[in-house]
């Protein structure tokens, strides 16, 4: 087993900087190409939504990301905020449903996370944050990197 | 991102992250190339770009909707496999066509 933690400003340039690390950290487990990938874009959408939903932009709200992983390479990650919350979690999980259509959001945030983790849960109500729990069985590279 | 005109089309390069950051950065220019020189279509060359999320997906969407004002078309060029199951899973391709474009800078 191995546990990291991550806690940074919601400030728009910590998000590349928080799923490299996360990705750095799960380097032991000889991550695919293809699991880095979506590992990065699971990251990416829980960050982005907290920094754009959750804190509606203000860069100065907490942002904290848990990454545990275990023997079998199953990865539990889980973003948390503590932003405005959500007050219809079924309608937010809808592909392309967006509350904030004028600044060109898709989405596809909450669809993309829901397709790329094994299992993918959103905890949040409305003025309490939200926390987002993602699980994904790694299974590595079948070749050894050159 | 570059960008070049060649007749009536104008090409956009993009390089690297086209992520949350990458994206706000280079919003506005695309928005005003495109009113600028009133294309009769637009390629968005992705060959270059390593990181794609939803982002990417809201901006090429938007794009879309400000060319079919313009009465222009959207054509998405060289996605890697990787950026086209993303794209895929938003369904883009029912309404924006795809190709692979060897026209370079
Ligand atoms: N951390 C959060 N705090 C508050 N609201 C959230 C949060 N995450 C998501 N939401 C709400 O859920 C909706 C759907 O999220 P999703 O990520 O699917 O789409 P989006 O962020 O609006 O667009 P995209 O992700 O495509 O850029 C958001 O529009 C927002 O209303
Ligand atoms: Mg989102």
């Amino acid at each position: 087993m191995n546990e990291m933690t991550l806690r940074f400003l919601s400030n728009p340039v910590n998000e590349p900087f928080a799923r490299t690390s996360i990705v750095a950290f799960l380097m032991p487990l000889n991550p695919s190409v293809e699991e880095i990938m979506e590992i990065k874009t699971m990251i990416a959408e829980a960050v982005t939504n907290a920094m754009i939903h959750g804190y509606e932009g203000h860069e100065d709200g907490w942002i904290e990301i848990k990454a545990v992983y275990d023997e079998a390479g199953i990865l539990d990650l889980t973003i948390k905020d503590e932003g405005c919350g959500i007050e219809d979690i079924e309608l937010a999980m809808q592909p392309l449903y967006t509350s904030k259509a004028y600044l060109e959001r898709s989405g596809m945030g909450m669809t993309i996370m829901d397709t790329f983790a094994d299992d993918f849960k959103v905890n949040s109500s409305e003025g309490n944050g939200c926390i987002v729990q993602m699980r994904k069985q790694l299974h590595g590279q079948t070749e050894p990197a050159h | 991102m570059k960008h070049q005109m060649i007749g009536n089309t104008l090409y956009f390069y993009f390089y690297g992250d086209f992520d949350n950051l990458a994206v706000q950065r280079i919003k506005e220019t695309c928005i005003q190339l495109i009113d600028h020189f009133e294309p009769s279509a637009v390629k968005m060359d992705f060959e270059e770009v390593s990181f794609i999320d939803s982002t990417g997906i809201g901006f090429v969407l938007a794009r879309y909707k400000q060319l079919k004002k313009l009465g222009s078309e959207l054509i998405l060029c060289n996605l890697s496999r990787a950026n086209q199951t993303l794209f895929h899973m938003s369904g883009i391709f029912q309404i924006i066509s795809y190709e692979r474009s060897g026209v370079k800078l």
